[in-house]
């Protein structure tokens, strides 16, 4: 069972691994407001308020897409490290190796993008990127194909030591996962659920950067040899690898959650049956339910939109069940007052999952599907569970640790005036992607008619605050993580650390 | 105990090696690019890896040394079996017969044993790199050699090449389903395992 103890000595960070999790941490938040600015920078010209011409709009489209995706993953892959490393012997170097791969591969697609002026957006749809006509050379679509294959490098060494190391204690996946309590058994409260999320993740992931290692390789096949592939095929194979990539970022993320949510409501959050098989659907519907993406392809075989279609209604329930209804459980009568950060973010964190997710079960829907996949309900809920889900979720962990960090609970006057600034700007600035959608605004349009431009307009005023929350946030993060680190107060009896305004 | 029991695996590799050398087993294995690729250089390969019995045990020790985490030997298999993957060569070993010793040599000698000698002492990451990396390549040839409109080899037909891409494609699968199996219910520890001894190394 996670520990309640707010910051357990075992958690502590020294020396080498403290610098490589800043290096992570740091690096998430700066390329996080980056991104962000060029995001607002996209919507505002949308707007008609900035004259971003077309070609820059792509090609910022494609930088933002392709940040945005790889960081959310990479400071999940460092919630995921944070926590695991408890329960498991995690090499350093793996972690290390994975963010200098991560580096490599971002600085690939920076030169790809602002340099060689690759626009064929993050998803690289074949042919697209062969067929820059002019806008960018062949070299700039590979150098972008490579920047994606150093990432996945990168994750898959970091997967491969974690599995070492859970396989070491754990004996095997099937273990690890809880599946031999899944029919009877007495189950193990004190299975970490942090092992049985990793493992998921462990497993559909590498699925999934397996596949983009065949998809990457042979579409710079194409660029240098002008060898044809199967277009549906392709495209089959680039939305395993990207559906499974994205989705393992919310998966590793909600790690925190599971961990962090009972020091703060003080209440035992133990692992049980219904966790264990929520957690079994995830590690199958994740791998499975990419389908979606392909529902008006029409020469995909019936039966894998047929499956597409109902993984996709089914895959909810596992996050509503297990982690939603646990997480509220969990919260429901506890005192959490006064309402620290870490708490703040990861409560709105799981609001925003489940409404992320309800928007996407919508779009899912095959009916719904063919009015409304190419407007801006598709970024409006992406955006919801990425922006308010995802990044709260990290936030969340980053406030923690500087709060360990300083051996106090990070709550400044200026933190309580952000929250709200960021939850509001969000709100707003999801309000124009789904109003959008529901008025049929095209997405990934450069330009916009007027009468498209309400929306625009309301979504760039929500994305202004939501830049100037994350500034914020990443001063006040990389301060907080740079700042020396107080002397712990005395270790209790149990031998663990803990602080008096958090346990009450 | 005779030289030959107390070794029988080497033994048998040599034996299977003569079979090879065969001329008409030879004629018949390179009838075709699927028996060519898929048969006769995996057995080459698969004899190099059971020789590894007969090395002494000093030569092993001193090879050790150059050979930390099996890394070394890692390299020199997979740059000599790239080598053999590309279609060229493939063609070549019919056509010339230099290329020809040279694969009969390298097969055993380049891939195979140097394999034998690195896997136990590979760590989980470097033999999950590895794995990963063979059913990636798998995969990625065989839907070369299955999309490609053109004859690869000028000694075999495009249906052969096609259906060589079919049978990788399916091979590769194959292996990926064997590694999914042992990682979900295999058991691990044991120098013969997926994993050396210590896991996480």
């Amino acid at each position: 069972m996670a520990t309640m103890t707010l910051y357990p000595r075992e958690e502590r960070l020294a020396g080498s691994e403290r610098l490589v999790f800043n290096l992570y941490l740091i690096g998430a938040v700066t390329l996080f407001a980056l991104m962000m600015l060029i995001g607002l920078t996209m919507r505002m010209s949308q707007a008609g308020w900035l004259g971003v011409p077309p070609d820059w709009f792509y090609r910022l489209l494609s930088m933002h897409g392709a940040g945005m995706v790889g960081t959310m993953v990479m400071a999940s892959t460092a919630i995921m490290w944070f926590f695991l490393r408890k329960y498991v012997h995690l090499h350093l170097w793996a972690f290390a190796a994975n963010f200098t791969l991560f580096l490599l591969g971002a600085l690939c697609i920076i030169i790809s993008v602002f340099l060689g002026g690759y626009g064929g957006l993050w998803t690289f749809l074949y042919p697209l990127p062969s067929m820059g006509m002019g806008m960018w050379s062949p070299g700039a679509a590979a150098l972008f194909l490579l920047g994606y294959l150093l990432i996945g490098v990168g994750e898959l060494l970091f997967y491969l030591d974690a599995a070492a190391g859970i396989i070491k204690v754990h004996g095997n996946f099937w273990h690890a996962l809880g599946w031999n309590w899944l029919f009877g058994g007495t189950v193990n409260p004190d299975h970490p659920k942090a092992v049985v999320a990793s493992t998921s993740m462990i497993i559909a992931n590498s699925l999934g950067i397996l596949a983009g290692a065949i998809v990457l390789v042979m579409c710079l096949l194409h660029i240098f040899f002008a060898v044809d592939l199967d277009p549906l095929f392709t495209k089959v194979l680039i939305f395993w690898f990207g559906h499974m990539y994205i989705n393992a970022a919310i998966y590793m993320g909600v790690i925190a959650i599971y961990e962090l949510l009972p020091r703060y409501t003080h209440k035992p959050y133990p692992l049980n049956r219904v966790f264990l098989w929520g957690w079994a659907g995830t590690t199958v519907f994740v791998v499975v339910v990419f389908g979606h993406h392909l529902l008006m392809d029409y020469a995909v075989p019936h039966w894998f939109l047929v499956l597409g279609q109902i993984t996709s209604w089914t895959s909810g329930f596992p996050v509503f069940v297990v982690t939603a209804w646990g997480g509220l459980s969990n919260i429901y009568q506890a005192n959490m007052r006064p309402w620290k950060m870490p708490a703040r973010l990861m409560i709105l964190s799981l609001f925003a999952w489940v409404a992320g997710g309800f928007c996407a079960v919508v779009d899912s829907t095959m009916r719904f599907n063919l009015v409304m996949h190419n407007t801006q309900w598709v970024p409006g809920h992406f955006h919801t569970y990425l922006l308010l889900g995802v990044l709260a979720m990290i936030l969340a962990l980053m406030y923690h640790v500087i709060g360990e960090r300083r051996q106090h609970l990070p709550d400044h006057g200026a933190d309580r005036m952000m929250f709200p600034v960021y939850l509001g700007g969000a709100l707003i600035f999801l309000f124009g992607f789904l109003e959008g959608g529901r008025a049929s605004v095209p997405r990934r349009m450069a330009t916009h008619l007027p009468a498209w431009q309400f929306t625009d307009k309301v979504g760039s005023i929500g994305g202004v605050l939501v830049v100037l929350a994350m500034l914020y946030f990443a001063i006040r993060i990389t301060a907080g993580l740079l700042t020396s680190e107080s002397d712990p107060p005395p270790a209790t009896e149990d031998g663990r650390v803990g602080l008096s305004d958090a346990t009450g | 105990m005779t030289a030959c029991s107390s070794h029988r695996a080497p033994c048998i590799a040599v034996a299977v090696f003569g079979v090879l050398l065969l001329p008409p087993m030879r004629d018949w294995l390179e009838t075709s690019m699927l028996l060519q690729m898929l048969v006769q250089i995996p057995l080459l390969i698969a004899v190099g890896w059971h020789l590894h019995g007969a090395l002494p045990t000093r030569l092993t020790a001193a090879l050790d040394a150059w050979n930390r985490q099996g890394i070394a030997g890692l390299i020199l298999t997979t740059l000599a079996a790239a080598f053999w993957m590309l279609p060229r060569s493939l063609d070549a070993a019919v056509s010339d017969p230099a290329f020809e010793v040279a694969k009969f040599a390298s097969g055993p000698l380049l891939i195979g044993l140097p394999f034998a000698l690195s896997w136990p002492r590979m760590g989980f990451v470097v033999r999950g790199v590895f794995l990963s990396e063979l059913i990636a390549m798998f995969f990625r040839i065989g839907w070369l050699y299955k999309a490609s409109p053109v004859r690869l080899c000028s000694n075999y037909l495009l249906d052969d090449q096609q259906r060589s891409g079919q049978y990788m494609v399916m091979i590769g699968a194959g292996i990926l389903l064997w590694v999914a199996i042992k990682l979900m219910w295999g058991h691990f520890g044991s120098p013969s395992g997926f994993t050396s001894s210590d896991p996480s190394r």
